[in-house]
This record gives C-alpha cells, structure tokens and sequence, in this order.
C-alpha cells in the first residue's frame, strides 16, 4: 500500500516536471512554429522575411533565459551543479571628456555604455554560441520525450471522447512514462551545458591567480613582520647590552659596584631578548614541528593550551614541510578560537591521513555560532588552506558545538 | 665531575667547555652530533652530560634521542639536556622512565653560571633539574585537576620550586622562608596530593610530575 502511495507521488510529481520541461523547451520551436505559421497565413514567401528575422532575434533573446531555467531546473531536482560560466562585464568608467568607457567604446551616459558592452559580450562570448546550440538540441532529446506522458494523456482524453480503445492505451503510456519522461533533460544539460575544459581552464587560472596574490600578500606581511620585530626588539637590546658592557668596562676600575649592576642589568637584558627571539621562532616555525613532525608538535600544543585537549592521531607519516605548517597554524588557530570566542572548556582534536588526503579536525563544546566571514580569521585559515587546493568546513550551529574540519590532499613521503 | 658536552655549534661548545672547567670540572670529551654523543655517553659513562636537543645530522631531536637510547641502555645515567626552547613534551618523555639523573634547561640558564653548575651537580646526584617555564606550564596545564587546586598559593609555589629540583633548603633560601615552614608546607601539600612523604628529592619530584601527567 505504502509503495503504491509512493509510486503514484513518483508519478505525479514526474508528470509535472516533464511539463515543465516540454513547456521550456518548446518555447524556442514555439516562436519558429509561430513565424512559419505566419508565413503561411500571409501566403507570400516574401512576407516571410519579416517573421524569420524576428524569430532569429527572438531565439537569441531566448537562449540564455532558457539555459538559465534549465540549469536551475537540474540543480533542484537533482542537486548537480551545471555553472553558467558566462563573460563577467567589465567596469564603465567615465572619462575627463565626460564621455563612458566600456573598454571598447565610448558612449554618451553610463547606460548607453554598459548596453552596448553587454551586447558585444553576448556576441564575443563562447558561451552563447554553446546556449544556442542547447536551445536547437534539446526540444528534440529532451523535449520529446518529456512530452510523452502529456501527449498520451491527450490522447486518452480524445480517445474517451470518441469512445475509441486507443483512449486506454494513451493512458497506460502516460502512467508509465510519467516517472521517467523528465530524466533524460539531466544528461543532456549536463552534457552540453556542463563547462568546456576551456571555460575550467579559466577559472582554475583565476582561481590560481587569486591564491598567488593572497600568498604573496602574505608573505610580504610576514617578513614585515619579522623584520620589524628583529630591529625593534632583539638588535635595539642587543645594541644596548653591548653599551652597558662597553660602560662596564669603563667602571671595573673607579666604581666596581656600578660595574657589577650594569653587568647584571646586561645578563638580564641579554635573557630578554633571548625569549624574544624564541617567540619569534616559534611564530615562524614551531621547534617541535621542525623536530618531530605535525602530529608531535600538535600534542605539544595541546599541553600548552589551557582547555582540556585531547589529540587522536595515529602513525603519522612526515609530509611535505609547508603543508604540515600550515595544518599546525591552522589548528592553532581553531584551538585559540575555541578558547577565545567559543568559551569551550574541552577540544579534540584529530589527525588523519587516508592515503590521498590529511584531514584535520576540530571539534570543541563552546557555544558555536562561527563562520568564514570576509575578512574574518576563518576565511584567511581557508585562503591559507585554498593555496595547497586544502578546504575548511565548518559545522557551528548556534548553540554549538563547533566542528571544524581541514583536507588537504597530498601523498604521504 | 668528570662531564661530556654534546653541541654542535663550536662557539657554545668552547665557551659550554670554558665554563665547566673554570668551576674545576673535567670535561672529558665533546660531541658534535647525535651518534657521537650516543658513543661518548656509552663508552665513557661520565658522571654527568650536557645535550643539546637539535644536532646534525637531521638537525631535529638527534640529541634527545641519543640521550633517551642511553639511558634505556644505562638506567639513570645522568643527562642534563640544554635546550633553546623547552617543551612540555620532551620534559613528559625524559621524565616517563622513573628513574632520576635527569634535566631539561633552557639555555639561558648558563647565564646564571653559579645555579647552573648547581643544578648540574643535583643531576650528577642523581637529582632532577627542570626548567620553571615548564614547571609554570606543568602546573597551568593542570588547572582542570581538582585536587591541585585545594592547595594554597604558598603551597603552589613549594610545589613548583620542588619540582624544579630543589631541596627543602634551596626553596626555604628562594622563598626567604626557615627549613622547618617548608617542611610543613610539603607535609601538607602530600597529604592534599595523597603522595607518601619521602626524604628523596627525585622521588618527591616524580611523584609530582607523575600526579601531574595523569591528571
């Protein structure tokens, strides 16, 4: 009974996505069938040049829309993702004539500006050219045979009229096909509306190009950092111990005592700027890490840390040193937010290598709520991350817990 | 004493050297890498040695290691480890063994040249010598632990002092305070920690490193 229920809500709901594909995909033969029919009424094939170039332009129009619709249409039924990977415009600006730039062209107002680069877009962009051939193709794969269960119901409804026994055979085909008329539209958009290697070439050199320039940034940053820790703290002290010992020098023989305090002041600023430079080290490259590995200086970390932290991890294999740093600073990083933000009192923490990735997770009991903001610490973890083709998931409903979960593909060496 | 120092930077070695032999120490041979220092420290069982962490030819825990393989060869052969950084880790695993002779210093410390030596003896004795940032951290790290925090900030800091090494007179001299006060501070700190009293420093120091490690 219940498979029954089931089967008939399968049918249902096939027969109304197999409209909407036959609709959608109709619409492009429809303003053609219409130009034709024209054509025909007026009954002078001279007259049919005007309806031709209308249903040209009509198709045109149309495509993108359609695709549109189509792409939507598979990501909700189904969930795959097709990206329309159309040519971003570029940016209007006006110049010291007062006319608009588009990058072309110019133009009298902004409007006129960014209109005609629209239209020079559609024309240059592959894209298009790919729209209209999905706009010719898909009525006769897709929209044919979505328009089965439609037609065998028409065919009922005439057969039931004129008392025919074809009236009975036009409904089993409708109930039949009801389930399965609308699938095929899956392949086909996935087929030829999917992106072209050329269109994934360029957005993975965009993507590389964004990673570079946020690594670059970052570094420079870094040694800024570096250096200007190194100038302002261990060299000013150490300029200063080598002062007091020059004076020291001086007093051994007239005042002993101030010699003595001077040297002691020297010992002590020399013990100072030691700390300082292992804070810096161990900002740069933590020793433990540099020692023992990711998943050593992972629990050394967790000693240090004031939650209660425990630490799962198996053999680790050593990997490549820049991803290792980076899964340490990004678990450090999620182990200070823990403490900081989500005001959690315990953490686990996990490190796992399956072969082809590390996957690192953290998981603590505070109160949530955390998320890759722009900006925001989460999101320079996930660009950090992003440069090693790395991910960051975070799961932080708001009431907690916070699990956050780093992968990074690389081979164990 | 006679003492071996393993380090693989000469500056430090000569000077580490210098010192030792200007408080009437023998320094009987010198290492330079982590197989090196695992011979010298087999062949010549000094009374006491002086490890750097980091040695070629990995550059990573050479020291460490040979200094843990030869006290797994010869129980409680004092090692006293010099490092640039001390880490929580490390202090765990020398100190996992049980038996004493062992130290774990930040390098600093030879800047106070009289305590070092001092420590290095309590070593040679068979003692420990801890560093206090990682007895600080030791004792941080424990603040989820119920039981060390009954005890009082006096009996905190006792409690610090002896794990760095130090004996009932050492820390009545740091904490300005007379022998038998610090008798009864570490009386009662045992009986909160419910530790067995001992005369032995090094037992009283593992007892306290160990209570720590579980909790």
């Amino acid at each position: 009974m219940g498979r029954m229920v089931s089967w008939c809500a399968e049918a249902g709901r096939g027969f109304w996505r197999a409209c909407v594909v036959m609709v959608v995909s109709m619409l492009v033969p429809a303003v053609w069938g219409a130009a034709v029919a024209l054509t025909v009424w007026w009954g002078n094939p001279w007259a049919g040049m005007a309806p031709f170039v209308f249903a040209c332009l009509g198709t045109f129009a149309l495509s993108r829309p359609v695709c549109q619709v189509f792409r939507g249409l598979v990501r909700r039924w189904t969930g795959t993702v097709v990206p329309a990977g159309y040519r971003e415009a570029g940016p209007v600006t006006r110049m010291s004539t007062g006319y608009w730039w588009n990058g072309v062209s110019y133009a009298r107002t902004a409007e006129e500006a960014r209109e005609d680069q629209e239209l020079r877009n559609r024309w240059t962009d592959p894209a298009t050219w790919r729209d209209l051939r999905f706009t010719a193709i898909v009525p006769v794969t897709a929209g044919l045979v979505a328009a089965v269960p439609a037609a065998g119901l028409v065919v009922a409804g005439v057969g039931f009229a004129r008392a025919t026994p074809v009236a009975a055979l036009g409904l089993v085909v409708a109930v039949a096909a009801a389930p399965y008329a609308w699938r095929p539209v899956v392949p086909v958009t996935v087929r030829f509306l999917g992106a072209s290697p050329s269109m994934r070439l360029a957005d993975r050199v965009d993507e590389l190009t964004a990673q570079r320039a946020d690594t670059t940034i970052a570094q420079a940053a870094e040694i800024r950092r570096i250096e200007r820790d190194l100038h302002d703290g261990a060299q000013a002290r150490l300029v200063a111990l080598g002062m007091s010992l020059a004076t020291a020098e001086k007093l051994m023989d007239t005042d002993p005592g101030q010699a003595k305090t001077l040297l002691r002041e020297a010992r002590a600023g020399a013990t100072t700027s030691l700390a300082e430079l292992r804070d810096l080290v161990r900002g740069i490259s933590p020793p433990v890490l540099t020692e023992r590995g990711l998943v050593d200086a992972v629990r050394a970390m967790a000693l240090d840390s004031p939650l209660s932290v425990t630490v799962e991890a198996g053999a680790p294999p050593r990997l490549d040193p820049p991803i290792e740093s980076a899964v340490y600073f990004g678990v450090a990083e999620l182990l200070t937010n823990a403490a900081k933000h989500a005001h959690a009192t315990a953490v686990r923490i996990s490190l796992a290598h399956d072969g082809a990735a590390l996957v690192a997770e953290v998981e603590d009991d505070g109160r949530g709520g955390a998320g890759v903001r722009p900006g925001g610490g989460l999101e320079g973890l996930r660009r950090r991350l992003a440069v090693f083709d790395g991910t960051l998931e975070i799961s932080s409903p708001a009431d907690g817990p916070t699990l956050a979960r780093m992968m990074v593909p690389c081979e164990s060496s | 004493m006679r003492i071996v120092v393993a380090e693989d930077l000469y500056l430090l070695r000569d000077g580490m050297v210098r010192l030792l032999e200007s408080f009437g120490h023998e320094v009987v041979a010198t290492a330079a890498t982590g197989p090196e220092t695992l011979d010298a420290l087999l062949k010549l069982r000094p009374d006491v040695s002086v490890v750097d962490v980091r040695m070629p030819p990995t550059q990573s825990d050479e020291g460490l290691r040979a200094a843990l393989a030869a006290r797994r060869e010869v129980p409680g052969l004092p090692v006293l480890i010099l490092s640039q950084h001390v880490e929580q880790l490390y202090a765990r695993e020398l100190l996992a063994d049980g038996s004493g002779g062992i130290g774990y210093l930040l390098k600093d410390s030879v800047f106070d040249a009289g305590q070092f030596v001092d420590a290095l003896g309590r070593v040679a004795g068979g003692g420990t010598a801890m560093d206090p940032a990682v007895i600080a951290k030791l004792l941080a790290g424990g603040t989820t632990n119920r039981r060390l925090d009954r005890l009082s900030e006096r009996e905190h800091s006792v409690l610090g002092l002896m794990a760095e090494g130090l004996s009932n007179q050492a820390i009545a001299r740091r904490l300005f305070l007379s022998d038998s006060a610090i008798s009864k501070y570490t009386t009662s700190l045992f009986g909160k920690l419910g530790i067995t009293d001992d005369d032995n420093s090094n037992r009283r120091v593992l007892a306290v490193l160990a209570y720590l490690n579980d909790g």
